[in-house]
């Protein structure tokens, strides 16, 4: 029996995280601060799927190690498993959470969506920034693949939330 | 103490009658007075402008809270007038009604004022008012977007709280 923690705390800790390394650490390079977070979540990942896999034996192949993250990774993690998986046979995942418990409490500024600016960009803003939210989770599986010996790349996409996707692509 | 529950939103009280559209407006304060949210649903007349709207409804009921615990004559101390109190302690204003509405009103420990215009017939709304509070605490306090003292601007707030409000009363 492990020892237990508020979610809240959690919740309210990563938010902090990211809004540190996006505004004070990193303040005008997001992409340093993305490549920070993601690197958190590389160790994070690496020691979690170092202990949910102490007592199971080496997975055969890549599709043995994704459902092991889409089903024992994600509900010991988010209490669920991922809802849909996707791939297209040739080292491409695509990893679906119809209700991703990360992104549940996040919502978009209503008002912004009309604005009608020529680049986009007044609506891009508030998705950017709740992509850096994204950053931890696809650095969480991609040290956990690599620490069960598959180097990938792992990129989210968020174009219905709750509905969260995480697109994991296998280095040939 | 267990005012607030866990962290999944505590379910929705028993709605005494469900005629739905029955709300007239919501405004929602923060401890220095700014307007958080305003939303209304059925006004038909205005009478000043928004701002001064806005500064009369937190003026009137600061006074009111004031004068009530004042008023009191069943408490020994003077108490602290101007703090926050958890609701249901100490001696604290909840609502009023006229012949054509009913004002029911909420301030949690940190300074969030809830206030809701209904029809004149509703019963007491301090559940219902507790049960918004969470939706503010879920959708608004947790949401990473969302800088606190400024005017609320989240989608899942409005609409959860747009679906609760036109199922009570």
């Amino acid at each position: 029996m492990g020892r237990e923690v508020s979610e809240s705390c959690i919740d309210s800790l990563l938010t902090e995280m990211v809004t540190t390394y996006c505004n004070r650490f990193y303040a005008n390079k997001p992409e340093l601060a993305a490549r920070r977070i993601e690197a958190i979540g590389f160790q994070v990942g690496h020691q979690l799927s170092e202990r949910y896999t102490m007592e199971r034996p080496r997975f055969s192949d890549h599709l043995e190690a994704i459902k092991f993250i889409c089903k024992d990774f994600w509900s010991e993690l988010f209490k669920k498993q991922i809802d849909n998986l996707k791939t297209n046979h040739r080292g491409t995942f695509v990893l679906q959470d119809n209700r991703f418990r990360w992104l549940t409490h996040l919502s978009l500024d209503p008002t912004t969506e009309n604005t009608e600016d020529p680049n986009g960009r007044s609506e891009n803003k508030g998705a950017q920034v709740a992509s850096m939210h994204l950053y931890f989770p696809c650095g969480i599986i991609r040290g956990a693949l690599s620490n069960l010996g598959i180097p990938c790349a792992v990129s989210a996409d968020i174009s219905n939330l709750p509905q969260c996707s995480f697109v994991i692509r296998i280095k040939a | 103490m267990q005012f607030f529950g866990g962290s999944e939103i505590s379910p929705s009280p028993p709605v005494p009658t469900a005629s739905g559209n029955n709300a007239h407006m919501i405004y929602v304060f923060n401890r220095n007075g700014v307007c958080l949210l305003y939303r209304e649903w059925n006004r038909p007349l205005h009478t000043l402008n928004a701002q001064q709207d806005h500064k009369l409804m937190f003026g009137l009921l600061f006074s009111l809270k004031s004068l009530t615990a004042k008023m009191d004559p069943t408490n020994l101390d003077k108490g602290n007038l101007g703090v926050p109190q958890l609701p249901g302690q100490g001696c604290s204003f909840h609502s009023f009604r006229t012949n054509t509405y009913k004002l029911s009103f909420m301030e949690t420990p940190s300074g969030i004022k809830i206030i809701l215009v209904t029809h004149p017939r509703t019963g007491d709304l301090r559940d219902s008012l507790k049960y918004i509070y969470n939706l503010y605490v879920e959708y608004v306090a947790k949401n990473p977007l969302y800088t606190p003292g400024t005017p609320i601007r989240c989608d899942l707030f409005d609409t959860t709280l747009d679906q609760y409000v036109r199922s009570i009363a």
